[in-house]
């Protein structure tokens, strides 16, 4: 997934720290004073401003190419310079130093959720109310069989809410995601309120004391007013010990808007990427963790109920390359 | 709105020409950054982005000393816009039995774009069915049948089957009685050799007339490689775009199709099964620059208007008998043909007048709470407004659930532009534009 990032982050940063130009060798230990002038001057080297220039201008190019939304990458290239300028760096650790640099940056962005205290939350209510939100077409229910089948296997027991009474068999969807997963269903027709689904249900895992309410809810564009509004209602009747956003790993620079508008109008408590598997260049994950400032909970991985993994940033590092 | 940011940076940056009285390079590079910086938002492809404006900047250059220089950089930027586009071609269904089918990645919006598309091949008198073959995600057969149902277009599908092309052969005979059957295909990552395996099968099974890639307006900068492995994987004539009623920009699609060669025919505009418009470069381009797009309004009017009622309309228009009923009717093809902030932006002038998206959200709602206000009158109510008196507008504000003094604003809006048609009474018989130039005074009434 981020083979593209890394090899592009390496490129600018081996034109950065000049790699290729090895150290010269030391001549004699004789000439002391001369030498050592020369050693100072060949192996460190203080990072100018039109090098400067050059080389973030380079690393904006390359993360733009990744995915990264253009205001991420400004912020991103913004503390860079902060650091870098006027910096002495030895040739020799350039690379490393400037590695760290990036490294520390793109880690500060990154927002991990704490496993443990999540699943500690979930204990700590019955039942706990979980509510996605996302725009059409961002694996909405996929995602919530997934976390279903994660909790099942945790030994929750779930239920979930059919509040997409808009799209067409999305509640034939959720049914059989249930049948196959082992959750229960609470459903209406369709065209009726959503919230009153969701309200349904849980008052129902109220009754049969089910751990978990999972609430789907239909896919809507974040500049639709009235459907935003919609969801609003639906998360003042259930009042979610959670509300997670799904978004698209594969969207470009909308992620931030759409990130930024449910967060604004909804407002929610961790992001969800889907389609990782898909994603070459990850800087969607990137740009989502930095305008919502919220933990990243999981990344879908794959078609399988089972291909969904909590997120780490290490990980992410590591595949970007830069540990 | 469709690609409402893109489109407002690059509306401020033709203000911003339109606006000085001199054009100098430092107006013009100002403008060429402007134009980067939006480009990159809109996801267009970086590369891309840096050889267009050098194209601009070399096409100003070269031509300093003509005449009107503001029109020549906006005509310029204009013309490479159009350039990267490329030509949009129609499809045009000449022989019995085409078949089209639709791939793309997970959630772009196949499913929904097929009963759009049967849609708008059934409005223009094709015998149209629909065909499933997404094996894979759960219900995906159900919701093609449900959309299929509602618009009256014969689907088959088949749940149990696993196998696509078994669909296919199964249905073989069936499918010969149609004019046009559109494809419904599981979501895919074309990077994934078995998943591309199985497309090649279906392509090599069905032998599609048309093959459409659809993409969302809001991918990004993976438009490209899954774009150029589709392509390398079976034919694609055309890309479709959907999800432009939202914020995205879809210049990561945009990218893709001006690399591979590929035109964009068709783009997605909302949730309704009309929401779907044919792709024209130069028009798409006249509304990211704010120079609006009549003649797609004037197309999405045709349509959706009953032409005997609208003549009928039009005529108690000019008469001056003009009701309720009629008020009703226009409000209703309004509502069909989109919401007011897509048909603003195709109106020249006002797409460039910069109306607060704020306002025409309420004026949506209004003109919804009109709406229900309206069902609730007895049709004698409609025809003769004036007997509305205070104890009917009580009654109608219980039937339609608002208060009073939303009946009492209607009525009055309604006097108003009873007043306002009454003057423009006898300017001539009504043309079919002419008509709908007259609904639209209309609507500026209420607003």
């Amino acid at each position: 997934m981020f083979k593209f990032l890394k090899k592009k982050l390496s490129e600018s940063i081996k034109l950065i720290s000049g790699t290729k130009e090895k150290p010269r060798k030391v001549a004699k230990k004789k000439q002391k004073g001369f030498v050592e002038k020369i050693i100072k001057k060949a192996t460190t080297k203080k990072i100018g401003e039109e090098e400067l220039n050059k080389f973030l201008e380079e690393m904006e190019f390359s993360l733009l190419e990744s995915n990264v939304a253009y205001e991420v990458v400004q912020k991103i290239s913004y503390d860079l310079r902060q650091k870098l300028i006027g910096m002495e760096i030895k040739r020799m650790h350039s690379q490393k130093i400037i590695n760290d640099l990036i490294s520390e940056t793109i880690k500060s962005i990154l927002l991990e959720p704490n496993e443990k205290k999540f699943f500690d939350e979930i204990k700590k209510y019955k039942p706990y109310v979980i509510l996605f939100v996302g725009i059409n077409g961002s694996g909405k229910t996929t995602t919530l069989a997934k976390i279903a089948y994660m909790l099942r296997k945790k030994g929750f027991s779930c239920v979930a809410s059919a509040s997409d009474t808009f799209r067409a068999a999305s509640i034939e969807q959720l049914e059989i995601h249930s049948k196959n997963v082992g959750f229960g269903l609470i459903k209406h027709d369709y065209g009726s309120d959503a919230a009153a689904v969701a309200f349904d249900a849980v008052k129902h895992a109220k009754a049969k004391g089910i751990d978990v309410v999972l609430v789907d809810t239909a896919g809507r564009q974040h500049s639709d007013k009235n459907l935003m509004n919609e969801l609003e209602k639906i998360k003042r009747v259930v009042k979610p010990h959670l509300t997670v956003f799904v978004g698209d790993s594969l969207a470009g620079n909308d992620v931030i808007i759409q990130a930024q508008e449910f967060n604004n109008l909804i407002g929610f408590d961790y992001s969800i990427l889907t389609k990782a598997d898909v994603d070459e260049k990850g800087g969607a994950i990137l740009s989502v963790s930095y305008v919502t400032k919220k933990p990243i909970l999981f990344l879908g991985v794959g078609q399988n109920y089972s291909d969904l993994s909590i997120f780490k940033k290490d990980k992410i590092i590591n595949k970007i390359g830069l540990n | 709105m469709v690609l409402d940011k893109l489109s407002t940076s690059l509306k401020e940056s033709m203000k911003k020409i339109l606006k000085t009285t001199h054009v100098n390079d430092a107006l013009i590079n100002d403008v060429l950054k402007d134009i980067q910086k939006s480009l990159i938002q809109a996801d267009v492809d970086i590369k891309l982005v840096f050889e267009l404006t050098k194209k601009i900047r070399e096409e100003i250059n070269k031509r300093k000393d003509r005449f009107s220089q503001k029109e020549l950089i906006i005509n310029t930027i204009y013309q490479e816009l159009v350039s990267i586009l490329g030509e949009g071609n129609t499809i045009t269904i000449e022989k019995k039995q085409e078949i089209f089918l639709l791939v793309g990645l997970f959630g772009s919006g196949k499913t929904t774009t097929c009963a759009k598309l049967g849609r708008y091949y059934q409005k223009r008198g094709l015998k149209v069915c629909l065909l499933g073959l997404d094996t894979f995600r759960p219900a995906a057969m159900r919701q093609l049948e449900q959309l299929a149902k509602k618009l009256n277009i014969p689907v088959f599908i088949d749940e149990k089957e696993k196998n696509p092309v078994k669909i296919i052969r199964k249905y073989k005979k069936e499918l010969k009685n149609y004019d046009l059957i559109i494809t419904d295909t599981a979501g895919r990552n074309a990077l994934d050799e078995q998943l591309t395996k199985e497309i090649k099968n279906i392509e090599k099974e069905l032998k599609p007339s048309y093959t459409f890639l659809i993409l969302p307006a809001d991918i990004g900068q993976n438009a490209k490689n899954q774009t150029i492995a589709f392509k390398d994987a079976i034919n694609i004539d055309g890309v479709i775009i959907t999800k432009l009623d939202g914020t995205a920009k879809a210049g990561g699609a945009l990218t893709a199709c001006a690399f591979t060669k590929t035109n964009i025919q068709f783009i997605g505009v909302g949730e309704k099964a009309e929401d779907l418009e044919e792709f024209k470069p130069k028009k798409f381009v006249s509304r990211l620059l704010g120079m609006g797009d009549l003649e797609t309004l004037l197309k999405k009017a045709e349509e959706v208007i009953d032409e005997v009622q609208a003549r009928e309309v039009g005529e108690r228009l000019m008469s001056g008998k003009f009701n309720l009923f009629d008020l009703s009717f226009q409000l209703e093809s309004m509502r069909n043909m989109g919401s007011i902030q897509k048909i603003v932006s195709m109106i020249p002038g006002l797409s460039m007048a910069n109306l607060p998206k704020e306002l025409l959200g309420v004026q949506e709602n209004k003109l919804r709470t009109f709406k229900i206000i309206m069902d609730s009158m007895t049709k004698e109510e409609l025809m003769n407004p004036e007997i509305i008196r205070a104890e009917r507008i009580e009654r109608i504000a219980r039937g339609a659930g608002v208060s009073e003094k939303d009946v009492r604003e209607l009525l009055k809006q309604y006097k108003q532009m009873k007043k306002i048609l009454k003057k423009m009474k006898g300017a001539g018989q009504p043309k079919n534009l002419r008509q709908l130039m007259k609904q639209f005074k209309g609507i500026k009434g209420l607003m």
